[in-house]
């Protein structure tokens, strides 16, 4: 006589919110220093500083002129 | 008889000793589900959040005021700009969503010990001079929303910024998140809008896929306005805000795709209500209304499409600017959290985190007096706030670009891949070309007259 096995096995997930889960291994600087970066990254960053620096410099100076503080008569 | 009496004693020690240095770390408490379909939908409610409320944050009191005005001034003609930096804004806020992921660190904490204290500074100090003028940007709006609905700014904004230091100092990220979200659904009704000011569908979808240019050709008018969409589509804030929450939510390895899901519905989201805010300022081109803010063009339309109409655009005005304040404010008090190793955290109480909540508060109080000071020139603060801003972009995203490359710190599996650094090498090129030629529009005002 032919036996029926039940092989059903319910699947159950258990779905834990990020704040509740254990924390993970995050990647961490500690110990690695600054960033490596080739002579031509070095040279573009040095090149923004200085792009920065001037354009904030010239917006300053702008907003200054049309805020009338640089032309004002006393 | 004696020899085991002093093993057992040895044993019952040993098992003393275990016992008081074992630490049990609880079981995470979870929701069981049966289905994998349940499971996906869950992971994905429980981890969504930062991609949609930096999203719908970035149509903050200004964009409402630059789309509306795109809208007001050109029609439908602007609409493909907004398809084409649907992509942008996706690729940028990703690398920012995975960086926080595979850190658990901020934005500015990053730059502070990778590129060392010049470029911290500089970055921290950058970003906390646009945030604070954004800020007053959004005070602005607030203010000038609810005067045309009769209510004085000496309530209005002071009523705002208490309720917006209220919204934090909750010490709880989750209630927070669920308040902003709450804010962000009400941000749809500019849906509504769009349908209630029946645009024509068809020229809808031939602008928006079709680049075309108005009547009066390329003008300086046009050039600024079409910068300033990207720059109010595309934030040096949003990239620190949304590294900061994800590293604050302390969304797992795991949930990366599901905050790139969250990063991508809210990137659709922000774009097709920008897109809904320049429909109903088509309205006004259509019928010959010249309007210089959002508020003159409510009670400009009031005749036409009735109180509803009006009411929900100034309402939804002081929402989107109230939005844009919270994820402002949080960005600075974060970064300046971070960078200073205070308690940087949602989750402490307000006296566990004081210089994280002070920084908060006196941005909001700051700003909010700044606008209530009698013939404050505030057009000209909108005006630089776009260009520094526009200024600044294309320097944060070269930093975000440099850290996804950095495989001393992320290693294989978080870099960039080569076409993640194409597509962001583009984007760098077309924000500083655009930048520069901002810049050079802002100090030399006739260039293209």
């Amino acid at each position: 006589m032919a036996s029926v096995q039940n092989t059903y096995q319910p699947q159950f997930f258990n779905v834990i919110h990020p704040l509740n889960d254990v924390p993970e291994q995050k990647c961490s600087t500690e110990g690695l220093g600054r960033i490596r970066m080739t002579r031509a990254v070095r040279i573009s960053l040095g090149v923004l500083r200085a792009y920065l620096i001037v354009m904030s410099l010239m917006l300053g100076y702008h907003v200054l002129e049309l805020a009338g503080v640089l032309h004002k008569t006393f | 008889m004696r020899l085991e009496e002093l093993e057992r004693e040895e044993e019952s020690q040993l098992s003393d000793e275990t016992s008081t240095n074992v630490v049990l770390i609880p079981e995470p408490q979870g929701v069981v589900v049966r289905h994998r379909w349940q499971k996906h939908l869950l992971t994905y409610l429980m981890v969504f959040g930062p991609g949609l409320i930096v999203m719908v944050a970035d149509n903050d009191g200004g964009a409402v005021s630059t789309y509306m005005q795109a809208g007001g001034q050109y029609g439908l003609h602007l609409l493909w700009t907004l398809v084409v930096l649907l992509p942008i804004c996706y690729f940028v806020q990703e690398m920012v969503a995975r960086l926080g992921i595979a850190t658990g660190k901020g934005h500015a904490a990053m730059i502070y010990e990778r590129f060392g204290k010049w470029w911290g500074r500089f970055s921290l100090f950058d970003l906390l001079l646009v945030n604070f003028l954004t800020l007053i940007t959004e005070f602005a709006a607030i203010s000038l929303a609810l005067s045309a609905m009769g209510v004085s700014p000496f309530i209005s904004v002071p009523v705002s910024a208490l309720g917006l230091t209220l919204l934090v100092i909750m010490g709880s990220y989750l209630r927070w998140e669920r308040a902003v979200i709450a804010l962000c659904v009400l941000d749809l009704t500019w849906f509504v809008l769009a349908f209630v000011v029946h645009p024509s569908w068809a020229s809808v979808a031939r602008n928006t896929l079709v680049p075309t240019l108005p009547l009066g050709g390329v003008t300086s008018s046009l050039v600024f306005l079409v910068i300033a969409v990207v720059g109010t589509t595309i934030a040096p804030w949003q990239l620190f805000f949304q590294q900061s929450c994800v590293a604050e939510k302390r969304l797992r390895f795991a949930d990366l795709k599901w905050a790139r899901l969250d990063t991508l519905i809210g990137s659709l989201i922000t774009v097709t209500v920008a897109g809904a805010m320049m429909l109903v300022g088509n309205y006004g081109f259509q019928r010959g209304i010249v309007f210089q803010d959002p508020a003159q063009f409510a009670g400009a339309i009031m005749p036409m499409l009735g109180h509803f109409a009006r009411n929900s655009i100034l309402l939804l005005m002081v929402n989107a600017a109230v939005l844009g304040a919270t994820a402002i404010s949080l960005a600075s008090a974060w970064a300046y959290g971070e960078v200073r190793g205070w308690e940087h955290s949602l989750h402490k109480k307000l006296w566990e985190a004081p210089g994280f909540y002070a920084t908060y508060i006196v941005c909001v109080g700051a700003a909010a007096a700044f606008v209530l000071i009698p013939h404050v020139p505030l057009q000209l603060v909108i005006v630089s706030v776009q260009v520094f801003a526009g200024l600044i972009l294309p320097s944060a995203i070269i930093f975000l670009q440099l850290l996804l490359n950095d495989r001393e710190l992320l290693g294989d599996r978080w870099v960039n891949k080569p076409w993640n650094n194409v597509i962001n090498w583009t984007i760098i090129v077309v924000l500083f070309a655009l930048s520069l030629l901002l810049a050079a529009q802002v100090m030399l005002p006739n260039l293209f007259n």
